[in-house]
């Protein structure tokens, strides 16, 4: 690293607030949950179910 | 995570310490992979703040057993990160007690049955700050400094810290599901290797997977690697 | 009586006082911001009534169940419980037998089952809101014996179906006084919660599943076989982490699942930090319910449809206006109402999550083994202890 560039970073450093960074507040949580793909169970383009049963429909009356 | 230029810097240099601490920890040589007789490159500040905010986690290697000695550049940069940076009367407990952490670590490193390579004996640091503060926090909160100073959890380590989570092992138990849940892979891990020291950890937290989890989810992290690292080392019964 | 027998006695009311302290138990300011959640959810429930009619759809070949008897089942399932768990003196009790009422004059008084049931046979989920009625003394027995012919068959008991869900027809059956030899320890087995799963596995979909074993083995909260030990401590241990995240995740609807499965809770089994979580829960779901008293189910879902002042149908059995408003809240407000209640029925009962009577025989609570719980303890292994010792290593 080039002296200059040394001396940049050195005082630099010295304006972080160390304090800060040794005692951090929590990080935001992150919530995403997982999901099923429903697209796994379905021919594409035909509509129906590959790996569901298909919807029974009585007749009228 | 926002950051400023400089702090992201140190946080680059915070993970290449790290990384070399993590390796050691799996056996994968010196920690900063540098041969023991090496001349000492001179240290800048960002060095010093780095090892600050690493802490007594530098020194760990030499504080297990089976792990390689600290180097001379390790010790070198722990002792003069102590003194460089004594905690302000006002600080909060977390720098205060990851000061004395520190200098718990260098005193252990240095002494008659220490694994340091320099000589000169580091006195005891001074009297251990007060940990009432953790003593009614809530259990997220508790979990949340814990972490942060997670280089106390270790084997036979005895202070005050170490008692009040002795005292409330299902709380960081249940902190750990919480910070897994929150994806905050560094509190988790830091949760996990407390765990590893706490009495009657319930078995149904499944602890070892959670760690694996862990190292999966967020090993990319150097630091998160590294606690996950010596969680597994001081799981397994390696003392001090 | 000596001066020693004095102090031992003097000495075991102490212990017994505090291990009733230790248990449930609630600062006043706690419970008031859990009563005004209860009946601000009702008050837009009771408001908002028309919306739970049933249509002409309901018995349509292509009707939307999941639309017109679904929502019907929940409330009715919902003030089956609370009508159970609130003291008759209490206006609130009036007000969940009202639209109990009111949601079995839209049965048909019963009478609707029969047709579903000509409709669809083997379908389950009329059996099932059927049970929520049972459940609070509203019978049909035309539709009793119905279902029981049905429900004799090994079709019906071969119905392919997830355990959870097998678990919940077991459970309407129960309510009906159908039995059958099904292998319930081995389906709660095959649970998630069953499985004593490792804790930082939860996310929304297991969250739902897990609540929903636990309203199928209490009868939704008014007693049931119960929770296997094992179980019980699962809950006891791992509860507090999974409603906190909840509430942080802005998951409203899971969090009152989860609390109303806090409240059922052994108290002997849990401790401070559990206790000080279930009551810490509701000030933050106070916090996001809406003056209308309706409770939003997830955060940043479709938030701006929910109506947060007033949807009320001009009439009831009017066209629903704000149907789709109503269909994104109801769940969750009929939850916040329940877990309210078994949440207030816990710290009114000093043994904590017990119910009030005794639903049927070989149900048991809190801790007294009968016959039929040992049969159910064994899917989830032999009994969990509290901790263990070790951690990893």
């Amino acid at each position: 690293m080039a002296s200059a560039e040394k001396t940049v970073e050195e005082v630099r450093i010295r304006d972080v607030d160390l304090e800060a960074v040794l005692d951090p507040a929590e990080a935001d949580g992150v919530y995403r949950d997982s999901r099923e793909c429903a697209a796994l169970a379905v021919v594409s383009g035909g509509g129906s179910a590959l790996l569901s049963p298909p919807t029974p429909r009585p007749k009228k009356g | 995570m926002k950051q400023s230029g400089t702090s992201a810097l140190l946080q680059g240099a915070v993970q290449d310490l790290a990384s070399g601490v993590a390796s050691a920890l799996r056996g994968g040589g010196h920690p900063s992979r540098e041969p023991l007789d090496a001349p000492l490159r001179p240290t800048g500040d960002l060095d010093l703040a780095a090892a600050r905010v690493l802490g007594a986690d530098l020194l760990l290697p030499g504080v297990l057993d089976h792990t390689p000695p600290p180097g001379a550049r390790e010790l070198d940069l722990a002792r003069r990160a102590f003194d460089a940076y004594p905690p302000p009367a006002t600080a909060a407990p977390t720098v205060a007690w990851s000061h004395w952490a520190l200098g718990r670590a260098l005193h252990r490193v240095t002494g008659p049955s220490g694994t340091a390579p320099a000589p000169g004996r580091v006195p005891e640091p001074g009297p251990e700050p007060d940990a009432s503060w953790l003593t009614g926090a809530p259990w997220p909160s508790l979990t949340h400094h814990l972490a942060v100073l997670a280089p106390l959890a270790l084997p036979v380590e005895d202070c005050a810290l170490t008692r009040v989570a002795r005292g409330r092992t299902l709380d960081v138990a249940r902190g750990f599901v919480r910070a897994v849940r929150r994806r905050d892979w560094y509190q988790a891990a830091g949760a996990g290797r407390w765990l590893t020291v706490l009495p009657d950890v319930p078995h149904t937290l499944g602890l070892p997977g959670g760690l694996d989890f862990v190292e999966l989810m967020g090993g990319g992290d150097s630091r998160v690697l590294l606690q996950v690292r010596a969680a597994r080392l001081i799981g397994s019964g390696v003392t001090v | 009586m000596t001066a020693a027998d004095v102090r031992r006695t003097a000495t075991a009311d102490a212990r017994e006082t505090a291990a009733v302290d230790k248990g449930p138990a609630a600062p006043p300011d706690v419970r008031r911001t859990v009563r005004a959640v209860q009946e601000a959810a009702l008050g837009w429930l009771s408001r908002n009534r028309a919306h739970f009619a049933l249509g002409d759809d309901a018995l349509a070949r292509d009707g939307r169940v999941d639309g017109s008897w679904k929502p019907l089942g929940e409330l009715a399932q919902v003030c089956a419980t609370l009508s159970v768990r609130t003291p008759a003196s209490d206006p609130l009790h009036a007000c969940v037998r009202d639209l109990l009422a009111f949601a079995w004059r839209q049965t048909g008084e019963g009478a609707l089952f029969l047709e579903v049931q000509r409709a669809e046979p083997f379908a389950t989920y009329p059996l099932e809101v059927y049970a929520a009625f049972a459940s609070a003394g509203l019978r049909h027995p035309g539709y009793e014996r119905a279902a029981a012919t049905v429900a004799a068959t090994r079709g019906w008991r071969l119905t392919e179906q997830l355990p959870t869900r097998r678990l919940g027809v077991l459970c309407a059956e129960r309510q009906i006084g159908l039995r059958r030899d099904d292998n319930e320890p081995e389906l709660l087995a095959r649970t998630w919660l069953g499985g004593l799963p490792e804790p930082w596995t939860f996310e929304r979909a297991s969250g739902y599943a897990l609540t929903h074993v636990v309203f199928h083995l209490t009868d939704w909260g008014r007693g049931g076989p119960g929770l296997p030990p094992a179980l019980a401590d699962h809950l006891a241990h791992w509860v507090p982490a999974w409603l906190v995240t909840c509430l942080e995740g802005g998951l409203w609807d899971l969090a009152c699942e989860v609390a109303a499965v806090a409240a059922g809770v052994p108290a002997a089994g849990t401790d401070a930090t559990f206790e000080a979580e279930l009551a810490g829960a509701w000030a933050r779901i106070a916090a996001v319910q809406f003056a209308s008293g309706a409770l939003p189910e997830e955060d940043g879902r479709f938030a701006a449809e929910v109506p947060r002042e007033e949807t009320v149908p001009r009439r009831d059995g009017a066209p629903a206006s704000g149907e789709s408003g109503f269909r994104l809240c109801y769940h969750s407000t009929l939850m916040a109402a329940f877990a309210a209640g078994l949440t207030l029925a816990r710290w009114d009962d000093p043994r904590g999550a017990q119910p009030p009577s005794s639903p049927a025989p070989g149900a048991h609570h809190g801790g007294m083994p009968l016959t039929h719980r040992a049969r159910r303890d064994a899917p989830v292994g032999t009994r969990t202890p509290h901790r263990t010792t070790g951690g990893t290593g």
